[in-house]
């Protein structure tokens, strides 16, 4: 049995899952992301997003130097809530 | 350099001998721990991959919270290390046979859509299957939450690796407030895992920073430029010394720059996510931060300098390296299934490709890394595709301006360089900025 | 490399030169109609989107599906959505991952309550199991909240949650089948009425139309004006984030009336919430996220469950919200414009209204029966004073 090809690690998006997208017509970044899940793991897309832009883009038969990566959605590194909900200056009373 | 434990941490309710300081997974992975992680639908094993942060194959629970980077925890005694997602435990996991259901992918959105009884019996099973680690354990006392910080510096710069310091210290001056923010525990970036570098290389350069008044705040992370907030800012998180949560800096400076440098990514073989394969870059950090092979024979792909650098520094520590160009001889699968046990290695014969097997305790993938260009991004810099830079490279003038007024970027951000190339660049960018500020009406 | 032959529901080139019905908008409402007309035989139609599908409010939204309702029109269309939603995947062989976990509303002041309960009433007179709790109640439906500042809550099991996304496919690939032209990346930039019909100006070359659907949603105002239509609907930026996947705790939906606080835990495992955040009204469409948005949310969130301090946010975005002055849909024919058409002001709650007006705007245009909503969600309606005001609106 042959292994799968791991294209996004965080979400167990394979290679054939790109294959599929881009039969069933969603081959640009953004819309293979939402079919896929690719991305939208604890990694954000650190890992995967330029090796699935330029797979989708060969497999689309799109030239590479039109490849645009997807919208970079804050935070760049998680953040816990604890974090956002204190107070915003030491000298600020509670949240 | 020898690695001696001193301290213990207490994994799924063994102690495991640990070096304090040391990242968690380095700790776990020293003590023969091969499976940090099971993966979100195939629960297939996963150790650390980039050992930098970013990659979120690491994620473990640590003393009762849910998804933390063990790559990023620094160990210390009696600290408690889960493994998470695993039934009916991160050793043996039953779940792992959905990998063998679905060989090559799952398209999950029409599979088992009728009859009726099926598919809402499927979602039950999938909603049940879903998520990571579990919620946090509960405080024993109301939580005190971190008040926040607001920072005025005349320039902020992300990354605290060569070009960042370079620039840092290009553009230091009397009076002037500099700032480098770098989520690492330690400042150097990529120094830190360059074997013709390393610790030493780096401490030097933060010093020079430091005695030309440059602050240093290390781990803290710069999360997002906020274009609306208060007319502008850039949040960072900051972990407090003594552990907690992180407490945010809301910054300002007259001037910005990125020099954010480039994630690690794997290259696309079969089974390219199995224990035991990783980055070369956490290779190198591994070998010469914290004395700890990532194997004895491990399997070194690439052809970039780094590649030939990390193979020279393994073979010097006792190591049987197998250099695989990548170009020449492709890698098309990996072996092995707890750990990696060997690769398949392609190559253009004179009739067709040739393929053969050998046998190997560890590969580090040496591909370009791609470019960390979010924050540039978010703060209007433009990016372009640039394969021989590894990814979306921000793009700049000579002077490592981007297209945003007051926003700058160096180093690897604008495609891949390498360390001392990334230093010059940060050193001309700095001075650069150095010069601007020197322009009447731009005052420091 | 030469591209493969896809066989996704988006057709390539340019639109036809002249069909029976253009659509201005490929979100879930124009999706919805589209599909509903092409399954009642009426495929001459052309959906026209300027992004990719699904790039405005559909593809940005919460997935919360309820029908806790103040208006008895809401109520008893909400009751036949989520049927709908339920018989999707059989249907249009999609899974949308509809899980009810029911809705929870919770009550600070007395005054809510007092408007909780009469919304109960007319809830449970149409057959909606919604009932009141106390606050411990709630604590037992989620164990993690902090009801110290409760007044009361109100609970239906059979509200919850679902992916937005696979929507858009179903409908998307079931039209695309029947004969509906699907052009993304394609802009409405001028629509001239004419005596048979518009002539449609696109981005890619005009079309002439019999009539002409503006399911544009919070741009509909700027499509509207294209036949000298004003529109009292405006674009408001409403912010969500999503969380760490964490392995299932919570139930239902949970929203504080008060804050406009809302939150539910999808089926990947993150926590998906909201909550309103002043903004400027100006008119235009804004969709940049914000710090400020993080911070109101995260100390709204952490009050009412403190549990969560911990939990980190992995990702932030901004959609916009289409909203009607009185809470209301906008929808039918325009009596100035004959056979210009809308449906949009569906302020936060369009997506879970569109199976449903997907459903009475294809039996209608096709020349079936016409619901009473048409008369009620008349644009005609604000400037007669005869508003249709609903208050169960979130964010
Ligand atoms: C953050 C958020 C959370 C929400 N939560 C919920 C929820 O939990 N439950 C719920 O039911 N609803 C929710 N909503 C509301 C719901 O998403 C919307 O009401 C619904 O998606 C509206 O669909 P639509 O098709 O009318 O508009 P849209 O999806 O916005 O589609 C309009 C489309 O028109 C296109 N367009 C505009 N101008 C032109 C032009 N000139 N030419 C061509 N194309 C054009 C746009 O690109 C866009 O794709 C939420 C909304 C937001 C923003
Ligand atoms: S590897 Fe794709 S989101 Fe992390």
């Amino acid at each position: 049995m042959a292994g799968k090809v791991i294209v996004c690690r965080c979400e167990d998006v394979t290679q054939s899952d790109l294959d599929h997208a881009v039969a069933l017509g969603y081959s640009h970044l953004e819309e293979a992301k939402r079919y896929t899940g690719l991305g939208t793991g604890p990694c954000q897309g650190k890992e995967c997003m330029v090796a699935c832009a330029l797979y989708l883009a060969l497999a689309a038969g799109r030239p590479p130097s039109e490849v645009r990566p997807f919208t970079s959605r804050p935070p760049v590194a998680a953040i816990a809530l604890g974090t956002l909900a204190g107070p915003d200056d030491p000298g600020e009373g509670g949240g | 350099m020898p690695r001696t434990p001193d301290c213990a941490l207490e994994f799924e309710g063994e102690s495991v001998s640990a070096v304090a300081g040391e990242p968690v997974a380095v700790s776990l992975f020293a003590a023969g721990v091969k499976v940090l992680s099971r993966s979100i639908k195939y629960h297939r094993p996963r150790s650390f991959f980039c050992l930098a942060g970013h990659c979120g194959a690491c994620l473990m629970r640590i003393d009762g919270q849910p998804n933390i980077k063990a790559c990023r925890t620094l160990a210390s005694e009696g600290m408690k290390v889960e493994r998470q997602n695993a039934f009916p435990s991160g050793g043996l996991d039953v779940l792992a046979a959905a990998d063998f259901f679905f060989p090559k992918g799952m398209d999950h959105h029409t599979m088992f859509t009728a009859p009726r009884a099926v598919n809402t019996l499927m979602q039950k099973v999938v909603r049940q299957l879903g998520g990571l680690g579990r919620l946090p354990d509960p405080s024993p006392e109301p939580q005190e939450l971190p008040a926040g910080e607001r920072l005025r510096v005349d320039v902020a710069v992300v990354g605290a690796g060569p070009a960042g310091l370079a620039a840092a210290i290009a553009c230091a001056a009397p009076g002037r407030r500099v700032v480098v923010f770098d989520e690492g525990d330690r400042a150097g970036g990529s120094l830190l895992s360059h074997p013709a570098h390393g610790v030493a290389a780096a401490d030097r350069l933060a010093a020079e920073a430091r005695a030309a008044g440059v602050a240093i705040r290390c781990r803290a992370s710069a999360i997002a430029w906020y274009p609306e907030d208060e007319g502008g800012l850039l949040a960072v998180a900051e972990q407090p010394e003594g552990g907690g949560l992180p407490r945010l800096v809301r910054v300002t400076a007259a001037r910005y720059v990125y020099a954010t440098g480039g994630y690690d990514v794997n290259a696309l073989f079969e089974d390219n996510d199995r224990p035991g394969i990783f980055a070369a870059r956490a290779v190198g950090t591994m070998l010469i931060r914290h004395g700890v092979l990532a194997g004895a024979r491990p399997v070194v792909l690439g052809d970039g300098p780094y590649a030939a650098a990390l193979c020279e520094a393994l073979a010097a520590a006792g190591c049987k390296v197998m250099p695989i160009d990548g170009v020449r001889e492709r890698v098309v699968a990996a072996r092995g299934r707890a750990w990696v046990s060997g690769v398949d290695v392609q190559s253009d014969g004179k009739t067709g490709p040739v393929t053969r097997k050998i046998a190997c305790d560890a590969v580090a993938v040496a591909t370009l890394p791609a470019p960390a260009s979010e924050l540039a991004r978010q703060h209007g810099a433009e990016v372009a595709f640039r394969p021989e830079g590894g990814g979306f490279a921000v793009l700049t003038d000579g002077n490592g301006a981007t297209r945003t007024p007051g926003v700058h970027a160096c180093g690897d951000v604008c495609g891949f360089r390498g360390v001392l190339a990334a230093r010059l660049h940060g050193s001309e960018v700095g001075r650069a900025i150095a010069r601007a500020f020197a322009r009447p009406g731009e005052g420091a | 490399m030469s591209a493969p032959t896809t066989a996704g529901p988006v057709t390539a080139g340019p639109p036809k030169r002249e069909t029976e019905v253009l659509i201005v908008g490929g979100g879930i409402m124009g999706l919805a109609i589209a599909y509903h007309l092409a399954l009642r035989g009426v495929s001459d139609v052309v959906v026209l989107e300027r992004g990719y599908l699904a790039a405005g409010a559909s593809g940005r939204n919460g997935g919360g599906i309820r029908m806790q309702w103040s208006t008895e029109i809401n109520v008893l269309l909400m009751l036949e959505s989520v049927e709908l939603c339920k018989r999707f995947a059989g249907e249009l062989g999609v899974n949308v991952w509809l899980r009810q976990g029911g809705y929870l509303f919770l009550a600070q002041s007395e005054g809510e309550r007092a408007r909780m309960e009469k919304n109960v009433a007319l809830q449970n007179r149409h057959g909606v199991p919604t009932r009141m709790l106390l606050p411990e109640e709630a604590r037992g439906i989620v164990p993690e909240l902090d009801v110290s500042s409760l007044a009361a809550a109100c609970y239906n099991p059979r509200d919850g949650i679902l992916f937005p996304w696979p929507f858009l496919w179903g409908y998307a690939n079931q039209a695309a089948k029947r004969g509906v032209e699907l052009h993304t990346f394609t802009e409405v930039t001028a629509i001239e009425p004419s005596p048979a019909g518009f002539l449609v100006q696109t981005s890619k070359g005009p079309v002439r139309a019999q009539r002409v659907l503006n399911c544009a949603g919070a741009w509909s105002p700027e499509v509207a004006r294209l036949v000298g239509v004003e529109l009292p609907d405006r674009p408001h930026r409403h912010e969500i984030l999503s969380t760490e996947p964490l392995k299932p705790f919570l139930g239902p939906m949970v929203s504080v009336l008060s804050s406009g606080l809302y939150f539910s835990q999808s089926m990947r495992g993150e926590v998906v919430t909201g909550i309103t955040v002043p903004d400027l009204d100006d008119g235009s469409v804004k969709l940049g996220s914000r710090l400020r948005f993080l911070t109101t949310l995260a100390k709204e969130l952490v009050r009412v469950m403190p549990r969560l301090a911990g939990v980190k946010v992995l990702r932030q975005w901004a959609g916009p919200y289409d909203v009607s002055p009185d809470g209301s849909p906008i929808v039918g024919e325009v009596a100035t414009v004959p056979g210009f058409y809308l449906a949009c002001g569906f302020t936060g709650h369009g997506f879970m209204m569109a199976p449903v007006v997907g459903k009475y705007y294809g039996e209608w245009l096709a020349g079936g029966p016409r619901h009473p909503f048409f008369d009620r969600w008349r644009l005609g309606r604000f400037a007669e004073g005869k508003l249709e005001s609903e208050e169960m609106i979130i964010g």
